[in-house]
């Protein structure tokens, strides 16, 4: 309620748009803007605060070598310059980018078949089970699917291994083969993951309008017709909201391998942001740790601004 | 054909939740039985006891998380749709240029700003200290983003009447126009207790004792390195830690998805 004080004074004049009498509009407008100002004060603060200024902040940091006991020591380009012959940083990059790859193929891949089934002539409540069962792990913490998960692919007792081996495969090492760890990280990234993604497809099927399927197979095209010609261009926009989620999500991926694999064997399936959190937090080379924040930063707002563009032209907006 | 292969990837989607509960139940040394149960065969609640008087204290954890997620998210509920009202519906001289400057921050990956905050923190004392978590945690762009769509879509008219009907602008606010968000709202609170409880990255960073770990962190620890934890407790405690999804998914579903799905089909 304090916020009002400077509103409760006086009896508010009448705010009819722009319209009203010249005084009062004036002391209106003031006021109102006044009040403008008041309600997004505090978010306003925090992204001053808490985004804005920690950003400028690690920008400054990454031309800088800083070990948190000295004061910061300007270097110039050295930190970006250093990236190149960093080994384990290729290695961890290289793993994102595997990551990203098999996020944006199979979760979107997954949950458009699957957003193409349940969007079928369904029972109402076999579509609300199916949907309710893939999104479920999209609100469980991605730490604790990643305990289930290293439990059911351990060596010896994991269930998976016992499945296959009773199918007459051989056990996998899941988590502490070099190839095989990163193949756990993807399957878990994307079970968890694939129901948001339905969700937006099955949201932008059910606009479709049915009536222009119905001519299109009226016309005497087969089903992959009517999919590819008429329904993949009229969810595009879902289909690019969905990619660029993907990406920018598959870049920061942590957690899962921390649990999991905890990036190993060796760096076989770390994540550049582990590595991150390593040089700044381990091994406190907080500048050089900035640098390669920065690289990811930009990626991701390349991503976005690409997606921000592209969508305005590629997208079929209807 | 099409439904079977729904039912398939729905099985797989719940699998892994169905081993974790029945396993929790199972006395330890029967954890790792194969082949695997995948229904209760015994009631044995005693992992949850072990689980929760272990070294690693878990209720605690639970407790902090909570504390953190409840503050995070009254807070978020407080500011999100003042300033989300504000940019809808309030005339003020760089009312634009603010918002989108506010939106750009949705582009600033949380690990680009950790170690400036993780700084910050440290200077002001803050490091170890639920504040770390909260203080940047009720603010925030996408609330705002949410909430000023909604405000789009209410009839000026609305906030017209009130006015000359002599409400103050925070009346017409609190009294008009917040009750309407009232679902719009609940989702962003929802959204974000389940965001904080769900947190992992920075608390990992900010927090270093047991005693002050969220959750996440608590159930690390208690699995070990490697997996080398007692399975059955750490699944009796995964269990426990779940339970706040279930609840939200089983009770806000419905409106969750209509929120989080509509910012992307209507764009």
């Amino acid at each position: 309620m304090t916020l009002t004080a400077p509103a409760v004074k006086q009896p508010p004049a009448p705010l009819k748009g722009r319209g009203g009498r010249p005084g009062h509009q004036g002391a209106a407008r003031r006021r109102e803007a006044l009040t403008g100002y008041l309600f997004t004060a505090p978010t306003v603060i925090g992204f001053l605060v808490f985004v804005l200024g920690p950003l400028i902040a690690a920008l400054y940091l990454s031309l800088t070598k800083y070990n948190i006991l000295t004061a910061p020591k300007f270097v110039g380009l050295d930190n970006y310059a250093r990236m190149f012959r960093d080994e384990r940083l290729a290695t961890t990059y290289g793993n994102t980018v595997l990551y990203v790859a098999a996020a944006v193929v199979l979760i979107n891949g997954f949950a458009l078949l699957f957003a193409v089934l349940i969007n079928q002539r369904l029972p109402r409540a076999l579509t609300y089970v199916f949907r309710s069962a893939y999104f479920f792990p999209y609100l469980v913490a991605l730490v604790y699917v990643s305990i289930i998960w290293q439990a059911l692919f351990q060596k010896d007792t994991g269930i998976l291994n016992y499945y296959l081996t009773a199918m007459g495969g051989e056990r996998i090492d899941w988590l502490n083969s070099s190839e095989f760890s990163k193949v756990s990280v993807i399957i878990v990234d994307t079970w968890r993951n694939v129901g948001f993604a339905m969700l937006i497809f099955v949201a932008a099927l059910q606009e479709v309008p049915k009536d222009m399927v119905e001519a299109a197979r009226m016309d005497g095209a087969n089903e992959w017709q009517v999919f590819r010609r008429i329904v993949l261009p009229m969810i595009s926009q879902a289909t690019f909201f969905n990619i660029t989620i993907t990406i920018i999500g598959a870049f920061q991926i942590y957690e899962s391998i921390i649990v999991l694999t905890r990036g190993g064997p060796g760096d076989a399936s770390r994540s550049v942001v582990m590595y991150i959190a390593e040089v700044a937090f381990n091994k406190f080379d907080m500048g050089y740790a900035s640098a390669i924040a920065v690289t990811l930063f930009l990626i991701i707002m390349l991503v976005t601004i690409v997606q921000f563009r592209l969508r305005k032209s590629w997208v079929n907006n209807e | 054909m099409s439904v079977a292969l729904l039912v398939i990837g729905a099985v797989g989607m719940i699998a892994p939740f169905l081993w974790m509960f029945t396993t929790s139940l199972r006395d330890a040394s029967h954890a790792y039985d194969l082949p695997p149960q995948w229904l209760p065969t015994e009631w044995d609640w005693s992992n949850y006891a072990g689980a929760v008087s272990g070294p690693v204290p878990i209720l605690r954890n639970m407790l902090n998380s909570a504390v953190i997620a409840i503050a995070v998210s009254v807070g978020m509920i407080i500011t999100a749709p003042m300033a989300g009202y504000a940019f809808a519906k309030l005339q003020f001289p760089g009312r634009n240029s603010i918002f989108v400057g506010l939106l750009s921050s949705l582009m600033v990956p949380a690990q680009v700003t950790i170690i400036p905050l993780f700084l910050l923190m440290r200077t002001f004392g803050l490091l170890d200290n639920p504040l770390s978590l909260i203080l940047p945690g009720i603010t925030g762009a996408l609330g705002v983003f949410l909430l000023r769509q909604f405000f789009l879509g209410l009839p000026q008219e609305i906030i017209d009447a009130a006015r000359m009907d002599g409400a103050t602008a925070w009346q017409t606010y609190r009294l008009i126009a917040l009750p309407l968000a009232k679902n719009a709202v609940s989702t962003l609170g929802v959204i974000t207790f389940l965001g904080s409880w769900n947190a992992y990255f920075a608390p990992s960073i900010f927090l270093n004792s047991t005693d002050t770990a969220t959750l996440p962190l608590g159930l690390v620890l208690m699995l070990g390195p490697y997996g080398a934890g007692n399975v059955a407790q750490v699944m009796a405690a995964t269990t426990i830690a779940i339970a706040p999804a279930l609840i939200v998914f089983l009770v806000a579903q419905r409106w969750i998805i209509a929120s989080l799905t509509q910012s992307a089909v209507k764009g």
